[in-house]
């Protein structure tokens, strides 16, 4: 049983990983917790289901989610955020971002109703036996995908000119706008991809339990967000093991010590290493300056 | 710079919009306050309780059909003593802030006779305290858990009561289909279904089955394949939920992914159309819930009802419709038997009700105003039918 | 005896609403000293609420302690967790800290969901309405003058430096650490007494009351109003808390509009309504115009 709880809280956690990914993008650049960023993994997985619902073959709908979020997320920034930036305290980002996830969300009510809607069965439910472990295809194809995803995540932003662009203005806004780096369009762009790799996110749980609702992005969000808290906020890779890590704790929660405490467990677990070590899993301690 | 100044009209615009949009509600809630202040007037108010939007509005949105068909058919017969009878219908998005606002509303700025609904028995219990302090019948048509009508004499509720059929269903699980090692699974965070569980292992262990694996979920979760898990190695002939439909049919849904076929037993909160929709091929004939009220193998009361239902909504009514439709006819019988619209009089009628024939089933109240009703209904899903009944299980009042 | 004056003249609709902009005041205006005044962003206010609600209602309940009492330890547990979780934000900061907040929320959270005296997910209910017009608004009457005699003390100014520059604050010898602990446990214990108020009213309390959009409430009347600012919080619950009901007229649209003015508002007044405005702010404003007619 150990090894297939395993796979599942591996599963779980993928999807909070993808989802991590926005906020840690984000957050690098402009120190904003995009709290939006669970609506557009909401609305990824809703336009997923429209365009297998139209007939389109999921490979082609996962592509156009993400094509759809990725202008979600630029509008989101250019109506809601891009106005505030420079002159107001990132608390009041946060206050229009929570009003846009508000909306966002009831939004969707207003368009679908509030109840949950069936994803179509699109990649079949088969299960084959290794060894003693039962392992279903889905779980291996959505783990597939999510590497797919952060290892191309990763590359771009290690070899391209843009990724290149993307850590210099985490590293330094300022003196980057000064070396020619084109700060708002570095900024849009990151949240066209985090919102890219969320609508992915959205799509493959919506294939994997086959349900979305319009409230899915709020608790998803809110465990994504610790994710990359855990894994070290502004960290890609410690987004990725943030995600996997609190995936696999609740799952192991659930499996062997209270289903009960099920959220506790792993927001305790949460607080314990951040007590320990503030700047999460894998991130890098800054001295603060005056 | 002309920019910023259009800017800053703009701004100031919304603000003045704001502030007249504050004072303006206030001045026309005062003149509604005002017109509604005779309450002796020639309509009598309803005031429908139940969600409309939000989590819960799967019952709230076919029991305000209901009410509404029950309201219509009162007033083509001349009303009630003569008076026009009239609904009134906010939605209380099934939370507990905004009903106990509306419940509130509703008494002393509508100057409504009675109260119908809310379908949930947390919610109901506190409109119902409010009711209670105010003098006012409330009637709630859903809520079936403790501690509903001990709120005070102004409380009624026409439902079928878990203490009554959660012991009927186990006998028919244990003795009848020979399921002897169950597993439940309670969705925590869900009062009705934290409150059903101990009702359903009380039966359990009194008709002497083994609880072989105690498990939880929330609602509004996806992810129950931990769970799942477990419950493919707990060895369980079968598996009682008490939550509601929407978790039932995605842990259905991850059972049939994970190869277990199991059978799902549950209350009426798996009583909704989307467990079909969501569950698709994994609930077919494998959930099984009960419940008071069936389309099949109608009583002529029902099959009237039916009818008239299907001509008006073009669809199916459900045990909500029912059961508020009952809750308004029973309450248009108690005022016009005290000859009173005034709930401290016909609240006496109520209380004498004795084998009403209503379309939700035959409702007797006991000394302790709790509703007995008879029979209990069984129902899957099967086919492209939903509810479909499996059986009817006879219920005596003790 | 005030309450059964008010009960016969006021519309029990408006008093209702009046009742809670007191109780949100005296919420939001801890908040406030957290986040607005100190600089620490905490996102799990309700949690202190909880607290506050579910042990006053357990006193007055289960063992028929008197409000008074009740009101009290419902505050000082609230306070006492509010000094726990004040000692990692000594490690923490920003956003790291608004995760312990959340994470605390939601630990108490689930704990009440599991808490057999507190009714678990079925809530508790039978509490007495103790809680009416007068309690509450003598109880905000007193927070806001004790919050300003605060705020405007030697303390007062140590959080204000906090939240302006920690580390020049700190040269400037303003002992960091006591001052956060401080904002928090008084922080706290007014969620806890808002909490207890809250309970006292409502007859019925239920763990899903205070889930982390609670506490998103109570942040957004802190920031909306002006941040570290009384008059401003106040200004905040009062339109915060009278919106929704004014937008029950465009009833499904409802969040809708809610979303969009927090948006509007925001980019319009970046700092809040009245970022930072004092009472003394007021006063001196209002004296000078009296000079000048």
């Amino acid at each position: 049983m150990f090894w297939e709880q395993l796979l599942n809280g591996l599963t779980l956690g993928s999807s909070y990983a993808l989802i991590a990914l926005g906020y840690t993008m984000v957050y690098g650049i402009v120190q904003l917790i995009n709290f939006a960023h669970g609506e557009v993994y909401m609305f990824g997985a809703f336009v997923g289901l429209f365009l297998v619902t139209a007939g389109f073959n999921i490979f082609v709908a996962l592509l156009g989610a993400m094509a759809f979020c990725m202008l979600l997320g630029m509008l989101i920034e250019r109506v809601a955020y891009r106005p505030l930036r420079g002159k107001s305290s990132r608390l009041s980002a946060l206050i229009s971002a929570i009003g846009v996830s508000i909306f966002l969300s009831t939004l969707m009510v207003l368009y679908r109703g509030p109840n949950t809607t069936r994803y179509p069965e699109v990649l079949g439910g088969s299960t084959f036996q290794l060894g003693s472990l039962q392992v279903s295809t889905l779980q291996i194809i959505i783990l597939l995908i999510a590497a797919l995803l952060m290892v191309v995540l990763e590359l771009a932003i290690k070899k391209t000119r843009v990724g290149k662009a993307m850590r210099a203005c985490s590293q330094d806004l300022e003196a980057s706008k000064l070396m020619g780096v084109n700060v708002n369009r570095i900024i849009s762009l990151t949240f066209a991809v985090g919102s890219a790799l969320a609508a992915a996110g959205g799509v493959m749980v919506g294939i994997y339990y086959n349900a979305v609702w319009p409230y899915m992005g709020t608790m998803a969000g809110l465990k994504a967000f610790a994710a990359a808290v855990l894994g070290g906020i502004g960290s890609v890779p410690g987004a990725m093991i943030g995600g996997l890590t609190l995936g696999v704790l609740e799952i192991m929660g659930i499996a062997y010590l209270s289903s009960s405490y099920k959220d506790a467990i792993a927001f305790a677990i949460l607080i314990l290493v951040l007590i320990i070590r503030p700047q999460g899993l894998v991130g890098q301690k800054l001295s603060k300056k005056v | 710079m002309l920019r910023k100044r259009l800017m800053k009209r703009i701004a100031l615009l919304l603000c003045l919009l704001m502030v007249f949009s504050v004072l303006g509600g206030c001045a026309s809630k005062e003149q509604t306050t005002q017109q509604g202040t005779p309450a002796a007037g020639d309509t009598i108010k309803l005031g429908f309780l139940g969600a409309l939007t939000g989590s819960v509005a799967n019952y709230g949105i076919p029991g305000q059909k209901g009410m509404q068909m029950a309201i219509e058919e009162l007033n083509a017969k001349g009303g009630i003593l003569g008076k026009k009878v009239e609904g009134i219908y906010y939605d209380n998005k099934g939370e507990s802030s905004e009903i106990a606002n509306i419940t509130t509303k509703y008494i002393t700025v509508d100057k409504v006779s009675a109260l119908v609904g809310d379908p949930c028995t947390g919610l109901t219990k506190v409109a119902a305290d409010i009711a209670q302090k105010n003098k006012m019948v409330i009637f709630s048509a859903g809520a079936t858990g403790a501690g509903v009508v001990e709120i005070g004499d102004y409380v009624f509720r026409n439902t079928l009561l878990d203490t009554v059929a959660a012991p009927a269903v186990v006998d028919w699980m244990i003795n009848t289909k020979g399921w002897k090692n169950l597993a439940i699974i309670t969705s925590l965070n869900n009062g009705y279904s934290t409150a059903l569980t101990p009702i359903f292992k009380e039966a359990i262990t009194e008709k002497g089955g083994n609880i072989v694996l105690e498990d939880n979920v929330n609602d509004g979760e996806t992810d129950f394949t931990a769970q799942v898990t477990k419950l493919k190695n707990a060895g369980a002939d079968a598996l009682v939920f008490t939550g509601y439909y929407t978790e039932a049919a995605l842990i259905m849904n991850e059972a049939q992914k994970k190869g277990l076929n199991i059978v799902m037993v549950g209350g009426d909160g798996l009583y909704g159309q989307d467990l079909a929709k969501l569950g698709g091929t994994a609930v077919q004939e494998k959930v099984i819930f009960y419940a008071g009220f069936s389309t099949d193998q109608p009583s002529p009361e029902t099959a009237k009802f039916l009818e008239a239902y299907r001509a008006k909504f073009n669809e199916d009514p459900d045990m909500f419709s029912a059961q508020y439709y009952d809750a308004v006819m029973i309450i248009a019988k108690a005022m016009t038997d005290a000859n009173s619209t005034d709930p401290s009089v016909y609240k006496e009628e109520l209380v004498k009700l004795k084998d009403y024939p209503g379309v939700s089933g035959v409702t007797t109240f006991r000394a302790d105003r709790e509703p007995i009703k008879s029979p209990v209904c069984l129902l899957t899903v099967k086919g492209e039918k939903f509810p479909a009944l499996l059986e009817k299980i006879p219920v005596q009042a003790k | 005896m005030f309450d059964a004056f008010l009960n016969q003249t006021i519309d029990a609709y408006y008093l209702r609403i009046l009742i809670f902009i007191g109780i949100n005041i005296i919420l939001a205006l801890g908040l406030n000293l957290i986040t607005g005044v100190t600089g620490q962003l905490s996102m799990g206010h309700a949690g202190f609420m909880s607290l506050g609600a579910y042990t006053s209602a357990i006193l007055s309940v289960q063992l028929e302690v008197p409000f008074a009492l009740a009101l009290l330890g419902g505050a000082l547990v609230a306070a006492f967790f509010g000094f726990l979780i004040g000692i990692p934000t000594l490690r923490l900061e920003g956003d790291y800290l608004a995760m312990v907040t959340i994470g605390f929320a939601e630990i108490v959270r689930v704990f009440f969901l599991n808490f057999g005296p507190g009714g678990k997910a079925v809530g508790l209910s039978g509490i007495p309405q103790n809680t009416g017009f007068t309690v509450v608004w003598l109880l905000v009457l007193v927070v806001i003058v004790l919050n300003r005699q605060l705020l405007a003390s030697r303390v007062g100014r140590s959080l204000y430096a906090i939240r302006e520059n920690e580390i020049a604050a700190e040269a400037c010898g303003v002992d960091t650490t006591r001052m956060k602990v401080l904002a928090f446990s008084v922080g706290s214990l007014l969620g806890g007494l808002g909490g207890g108020l809250y309970a006292h009213y409502m007859y019925y309390i239920n763990p899903q009351d205070f889930g982390f959009m609670k506490s998103i409430e109570l942040l957004n009347m802190v920031v909306l109003g002006g941040m570290g600012s009384i008059p401003g919080t106040i200004i905040g619950v009062v339109i915060l808390t009278i919106l929704p009901e004014m937008l029950r007229i465009v009833d499904e649209y409802r969040l809708l509009f809610y979303g969009a003015l927090l948006v509007i508002l925001m980019i319009f007044r970046p700092n809040g309504l009245l970022g930072d405005v004092r009472v003394y702010d007021i006063k001196k404003w209002w004296t000078q115009r009296g000079d000048r007619e």
